[in-house]
C-alpha cells in the first residue's frame, strides 16, 4: 500500500520524519518495503498483511500512527450539501441476496459536469500509483485511498428502470467490463443490475455501458459492503484482481460505506458542481453490531512473559479505536467493525504487544524436562552418508518431479503421483526411482568438463499410495586420474561392487550375490543382486543413449529402508596372538570356471585354521593350454591358539589342492 | 737395536697418519683397513708378528707401544668409519630428494550435500535444546495442510496458483506445518519437536525460488510458555547457527496458524549492522515466520487451551545455509555441480 507522508499528515500530527517513520511503522507491523520522494512528497510502500484491510488506506495507516505516538488522529470533516428532490423518489435499490452483499449505499447527483481533475487530487492520486480519469471516477478512487471502502460510479441515465438490484447473475448472461472485455457470468458470481440486465460485477468492476463519460450529467454513487468469499471466489474465477475486489475480499469496513458515500458525493459536488439529492438511500438490513471480547489482565504476563501498565494497556485501545472497559479481571473491549480480524482474546494480546513494543519482552529460555532426539535411525544414516564419503560418493539433490515416459524406461509397472497443476510438461509426476535424476546429474557435470564421477542420492521415492526413502550410487570416469605421478584406473563393475560390499559390512549383511532377475535397463553381463537389498551393475548401453555419455556408467540401487532394517550386531574379534602362514598357488583352471565356485570349493576342505582367500592374479593366456586359465590364489592360515607346524601346514596345502583338482580338476602349475 | 723394532712400529703409525689423508671413502677406508690390519698381510700384523725377535729385556716396551700404535689406528679408523658413514648416509638421502613442490596424491573424498549438512547442523541444535526430532508425509492431506492450520477452503495460499495438486484434497505440502498438526494428535502436551523436510511451492525456478525447497519448523506447546520464550529460543538458536553476536529482531505480522505473528529478522551476518547491499542497507535479514501457536489450531487436536500456550516458527534450510555462505543463487542447491559441491 502506497502512502502519501502529506496526505497522511490530514489526519495525524507525525512527529518525526518519514524515515523514522518507516521504521516506527515496520516495528507495529507494516512492513516499509521502500521511501521515496516523488514531487514535494515522500511515498511510503507498506507491505499489508492480509488481516489488516483496515490499513489499506491513510486514514488507517494514520491509526497505526496516533497509536504508535500517542497523538490524536483527525478524521476528515465535511458536511454534504443537498438539494431538495429526495434521492429515493429518483431512485430505488433493492437486494435480492443478502448473504453476498449486507448493505448498499447510493447517493445520487444531479447537473454534474464530468471534466478533469484539479491537480491537488491528480497529483495525490498519482503518487499512490493510480491513473486519473475524470473528476467523478477520481473522487471514487480519492475516498478508496483516503479511507480505504470502494466506491463505483454510474452515469444514472443510463441504468433502466432507474433501479438498482443486486442479485446473482444468470446462466448465460453476459457483461462488458470496463476494460472492455466481455465477461460470461453464472449464478456463482453476484452483479449490480439495472432493472434490464447486468451493470457491473459486485464489487470488483463496472461496467462499460454505463461508465461516466464527459456527456454524463446524473450520477448513482455506489458504497456497498459485499462478502469477501465471493469477492474471492469470483476474481479468481475470472482472472481479475482489482483496487476494489483486493479490499472487498479482505474485508471491507460495513460501517464505513455511508459515510465513504457521503464523503464521495461531497467531494463530487465540490468538483464536478451538480446538486446532491437529499437522502442516503441505505439498504442494510442487518446491522453489524460489533465484537466485544474479555482481556484478562493476567494473560498479559502468562502469554507474553512479562506484564504491560493497566495504563499503558488502555491507551494502546484507545489510541486504535478500540473501546476497552475495565472489568474486574481486566477488561471488555468493544471491537468496530473495521477490526474484523481482533476476534479473540489472543487477538488483543497481539494489539499490545506490538504498539508496546516486541523488543520491551524480555528473551527467555523454556525450561525442558526431557531430552532431544534425532530421529530414529538417523544415527545409522549419518554412518551410510559416511562411508559413501570415505568411499569417495558425493550427495545429490534432485528434483522430485520427474518426466512420466522416462521414469517409465526404468520403473514401467509403478503407478505414479500425478500432479493436476504442474509446472512443465517435463514434470508431471513425482520420481519413482532415484536412476533419471542421478543420470542428469551426471549428464550435468560431464558437459561442464568433470568427468570423473562419483555421485549418491539418498532421499524419497513416490507411488500412488506412499514414499519412502531410496539411495542410489552413480559412477562414471577414471577412479585415480592421470598424474604426474600415476596411470589411469578407470572405474569398473569391481570399483562399484567394493563399493557396495564396503557400505553392506558397515551393517553387517553378507553380500551373497545372484544374477537372476536382471532389470532391462542393466548390462546383462555385468550386474548382480543382493537379494532385494541392493542392485548393481553397469548402465545398459541403449539406456545410456539419450544421455549421449561417452563413458560407461555404472548405478548401485540400495533399498534403504531395508539395509537400515539389518539387525546392529557389532561383534569385536579378538586379534590373534599366534602368527598366520600365507601360502600362495598358481593354478590352471578351465575356462568358464566362476572364482565363487572356487572360492567355495576352498572353504569346503574345511580347514578352520583358514582365515582368508584372496586371488592375486589372473591370466587369460599363457604357456598353458586355450581352454584353460591361470589364477593365483593366496590364503592364510591361522590358530587361536598355537603356532602352526610346518607339518600342519603343508597338509593344509593338500587338501585344498586335493579338493581343487578333483572337484574343478585344477592343476597346479610348477 | 731394540730402538730399531721400536722405530719400525713408530714410522708404520707415521706412514697410516699420512695414509689415512687420502682416505675419501667406506671403500678406500677398507683398503687402508687391510693394509694395515689384515690378519695376513696387515702392515702392523705383520710387525707385529717379529715379537718374537724382539729381544726378551725390550719386549715389554715394544708391546706397550705396540699396542699404542694398534690403538690409534683403531681408533683413528673407527672415527673415520663413523664420518663417511653419516657422509654416505647424507648423500643416500640426497639421491632421494624428491621435487616437493609437485602436487600431492590426493584419493578422492566424498561430500555431504551442503542441505544436508545445513539440516544436521540444525537438528543438532534443537536437539541439544531437548526437542524431538519428527517427519511426515510430503503427499498431504489438505486437512493438514491448511484446515487444521486455520487456513479455511477459501483462503488464497490455497489457489492452484501457488499450490501442486494431487486431488481435491491432496496437494505436496506447501510446508513443514502439518507434521505440528500430526505430532500434536498422537501425542499430549510436552509438545518439543523440530520437523525439517522437503516442500513444494508452485515457483517458477529463479536466484530465490525453486518449486521444491526445505524448511524446518520448530514446536513448542506446554504449561506457561509466552512470547519471551519464544524470543530466547530465536535468540539462541540464531547464537549457535551463525555467531555469538547475531542478534534477532521479531517484527509484527500476520499467519493463520500464529497470534501473535511475528517476522524474524536477524543482524546481518555479512555487515554486523553497518549496513550492506545483502541488508538493503537496514542492518536485518528476515529469516523467518514465528508466533505464539493460534489456540485456534488447539481446538483441531483437542488441547485444553486453557492450560497451554506454545510457540512456533519455520524457516528454509537453503535461506540458513546461503545467508551463512553468501550463497546468491538457490538453484545451485539443486544443479549438482561438483564445482559447487566439493566445497562443502
Amino acid at each position: 500500500m502506497k502512502i502519501s507522508y502529506q496526505w497522511l499528515r490530514e489526519f495525524v500530527d507525525v512527529p518525526s520524519d518519514a524515515q523514522t517513520l518507516g521504521r516506527r511503522i515496520t516495528d507495529v507491523g507494516l512492513a516499509l518495503e521502500s521511501c521515496e520522494d516523488a514531487s514535494g512528497d515522500i511515498v511510503l510502500d507498506l507491505d499489508v498483511t492480509t488481516n489488516r484491510p483496515d490499513c489499506l488506506s491513510h486514514l488507517g495507516v494514520a491509526r497505526e500512527v496516533s497509536a504508535i505516538y500517542g497523538v490524536a488522529l483527525r478524521k476528515p470533516q465535511f458536511k454534504v450539501q443537498e438539494g431538495s428532490q429526495r434521492a429515493s423518489e429518483a431512485f430505488s435499490i433493492s437486494i435480492d441476496d443478502g448473504q453476498l452483499c449486507g448493505r448498499y449505499c447510493a447517493r445520487y447527483l444531479a447537473g454534474v459536469k464530468v471534466g478533469p481533475s484539479p491537480d491537488w487530487i491528480r497529483k495525490r492520486l498519482e503518487a499512490v500509483g493510480v491513473r486519473s480519469i475524470n473528476n467523478v471516477a477520481d473522487v471514487t478512487n480519492y475516498v478508496m485511498m483516503e479511507l480505504g471502502h470502494p466506491l463505483h460510479a454510474f452515469d444514472a441515465h443510463k441504468l433502466q428502470g432507474r433501479q438498482i438490484i443486486v442479485r446473482r447473475a444468470e446462466l448465460d448472461e453476459k457483461l462488458t467490463t470496463l476494460d472492455g472485455v466481455e465477461r460470461q457470468l453464472n449464478p456463482s458470481i453476484l452483479v449490480i443490475a439495472d432493472a434490464k440486465k447486468p451493470v457491473a460485477l459486485a464489487g470488483i468492476m463496472g461496467g462499460g455501458e454505463t461508465e461516466i463519460t464527459t456527456s454524463t450529467t446524473n450520477v448513482l454513487l455506489e458504497s456497498a459492503y459485499f462478502s469477501p468469499n465471493s469477492i474471492r471466489k469470483t476474481a479468481r474465477t475470472l482472472g481479475m484482481t482489482t483496487e476494489a475486489s483486493y479490499r472487498f475480499e479482505r474485508g471491507a469496513d460495513i460501517e464505513m460505506a455511508s459515510f465513504a458515500c457521503d464523503r464521495a458525493a461531497g467531494l463530487i459536488r465540490e468538483l464536478a458542481g451538480g446538486e446532491v439529492l437529499s437522502g442516503i438511500i441505505d439498504v442494510y438490513p442487518g446491522k453489524v453490531k460489533p465484537a466485544r471480547i474479555a482481556l484478562r489482565r493476567d494473560r498479559i504476563a502468562a502469554v507474553l512473559g512479562a506484564p504491560v501498565e493497566d495504563v499503558i494497556v488502555h491507551q494502546i485501545f484507545e489510541r486504535l479505536e478500540l473501546k476497552p472497559a475495565q472489568t474486574a479481571q481486566g477488561w471488555t473491549v468493544e471491537v468496530p467493525t473495521f477490526r474484523a480480524d481482533l476476534s479473540g482474546e489472543e487477538d488483543l494480546l497481539e494489539e499490545i504487544a506490538r504498539h508496546y513494543g516486541f523488543d520491551k519482552f524480555p528473551g527467555t529460555l523454556p525450561s525442558s524436562r526431557n531430552f532431544g532426539a534425532l530421529l530414529p535411525g538417523e544415527k545409522k544414516v549419518r554412518q551410510v552418508r559416511k562411508v559413501l564419503s570415505a568411499s569417495g560418493y558425493s550427495e545429490v539433490y534432485t528434483y522430485s518431479f520427474s518426466n512420466e515416459e522416462m521414469e517409465r524406461r526404468f520403473y514401467p509397472d509403478i503407478e505414479p503421483v500425478r500432479l493436476r497443476n504442474p509446472l512443465s510438461e517435463e514434470a508431471t509426476i513425482l520420481r519413482t526411482s532415484l536412476i533419471p535424476g542421478m543420470l542428469s546429474a551426471l549428464q550435468w557435470n560431464i558437459n561442464r568438463g568433470t568427468r570423473n564421477l562419483q555421485l549418491y542420492e539418498l532421499s524419497k521415492v513416490y507411488w500412488n499410495g506412499g514414499e519412502r526413502r531410496s539411495l542410489l550410487m552413480g559412477a562414471c570416469g577414471n577412479i585415480t586420474p592421470a598424474n604426474v605421478h600415476q596411470t589411469t584406473r578407470e572405474f569398473d563393475f569391481f570399483a562399484l561392487k567394493g563399493d557396495v560390499e564396503e557400505l553392506l559390512k558397515e551393517f553387517n549383511t553378507p553380500m551373497r550375490l545372484t544374477t537372476d532377475n536382471i532389470p532391462k535397463y542393466y548390462h546383462p553381463g555385468r550386474f548382480a543382486r543382493v537379494g532385494h537389498l541392493a542392485m548393481f551393475g553397469e548402465l545398459h548401453p541403449s539406456y545410456a543413449e539419450p544421455f549421449k555419455f561417452r563413458q560407461r556408467v555404472y548405478l548401485a540401487e540400495i533399498d534403504f529402508e531395508l539395509l537400515l532394517g539389518a539387525p546392529e550386531n557389532r561383534r569385536v574379534e579378538q586379534i590373534p596372538k599366534y602368527p598366520g602362514v600365507k601360502r600362495d598357488f598358481s593354478l590352471l583352471f578351465d575356462k568358464g570356471t566362476q572364482y565363487a565356485t572356487i572360492h567355495r570349493t576352498i572353504v569346503d576342505a574345511g580347514i578352520s585354521e583358514l582365515v582368508r582367500i584372496e586371488p592375486f592374479d589372473r591370466m587369460e593366456s599363457g604357456p598353458f593350454p586355450a581352454t584353460k586359465y591361470s589364477l593365483s590364489i593366496s590364503v592364510v592360515y591361522q590358530s587361536a591358539d598355537r603356532t602352526l607346524t610346518d607339518v600342519e601346514v603343508e597338509g593344509f596345502d593338500t587338501r585344498i589342492l586335493k579338493n581343487l583338482e578333483e572337484r574343478l580338476g585344477a592343476q597346479l602349475r610348477k | 737395536m731394540s730402538s730399531e723394532w721400536i722405530g719400525q712400529l713408530r714410522s708404520i703409525a707415521q706412514q697410516f697418519d699420512r695414509d689415512r689423508e687420502s682416505v675419501a671413502d667406506l671403500r678406500s677406508l677398507e683398503d687402508i683397513r687391510n693394509r694395515y690390519l689384515s690378519r695376513k698381510s696387515g702392515l702392523l700384523t705383520l710387525q707385529l708378528q717379529n715379537v718374537r725377535n724382539v729381544p726378551p729385556a725390550e719386549r715389554a716396551e715394544f708391546g706397550r707401544v705396540a699396542n699404542e700404535v694398534k690403538g690409534k689406528i683403531e681408533s683413528a679408523l673407527e672415527t673415520l668409519q663413523h664420518q663417511l658413514s653419516q657422509v654416505e648416509a647424507t648423500a643416500a638421502l640426497e639421491r632421494e630428494r624428491v621435487d616437493v613442490t609437485l602436487p600431492g596424491i590426493r584419493r578422492r573424498i566424498g561430500h555431504v550435500h551442503p542441505l544436508t549438512l545445513a539440516r544436521q547442523e540444525i537438528e543438532d541444535i534443537f536437539v541439544s535444546m531437548g526437542y524431538t526430532i519428527e517427519d511426515g508425509p510430503e503427499v498431504e492431506k489438505t486437512y493438514y495442510n491448511f484446515e487444521a492450520l486455520n487456513i479455511p477452503p477459501s483462503h488464497p495460499a490455497r489457489d492452484a496458483k501457488d499450490t501442486f495438486y494431487i486431488e481435491d484434497d491432496v496437494v505436496l505440502r506447501t510446508h513443514t506445518s502439518p507434521v505440528q498438526v500430526r505430532t500434536m494428535e498422537k501425542m499430549k502436551p510436552p509438545v518439543r519437536i523440530l520437523c525439517p523436510g522437503r516442500v513444494y511451492r508452485r515457483d517458477a525456478a529463479d536466484a530465490t525460488h525453486t518449486p521444491m525447497f526445505h524448511q524446518f519448523e520448530c514446536l513448542l506447546v506446554d504449561e506457561g510458555i509466552t512470547f519471551s520464550d519464544l524470543k530466547g529460543t530465536l535468540e539462541r538458536f540464531h547464537k549457535q547457527y551463525f555467531d555469538q553476536k547475531t542478534e534477532t529482531r521479531l517484527r509484527p505480522s500476520f499467519f493463520p496458524f500464529t497470534e501473535p505473528s511475528a517476522e524474524v529478522d536477524v543482524s546481518c551476518v555479512f555487515c554486523n549492522r553497518s549496513g550492506c547491499r545483502v541488508c538493503k542497507y537496514t542492518g536485518w535479514i528476515e529469516v523467518m515466520g514465528s508466533g505464539l501457536v493460534n489456540p485456534r489450531l488447539y481446538e483441531f487436536v483437542n488441547y485444553d487451551t486453557s492450560r497451554y500456550t506454545g510457540f512456533a516458527f519455520g524457516g528454509g534450510i537453503e535461506r540458513y545455509h546461503a545467508l551463512k555462505h553468501n550463497i546468491n543463487d538457490i538453484q545451485l542447491y539443486f544443479q549438482n555441480d561438483m564445482r559447487f559441491l566439493e566445497q562443502f
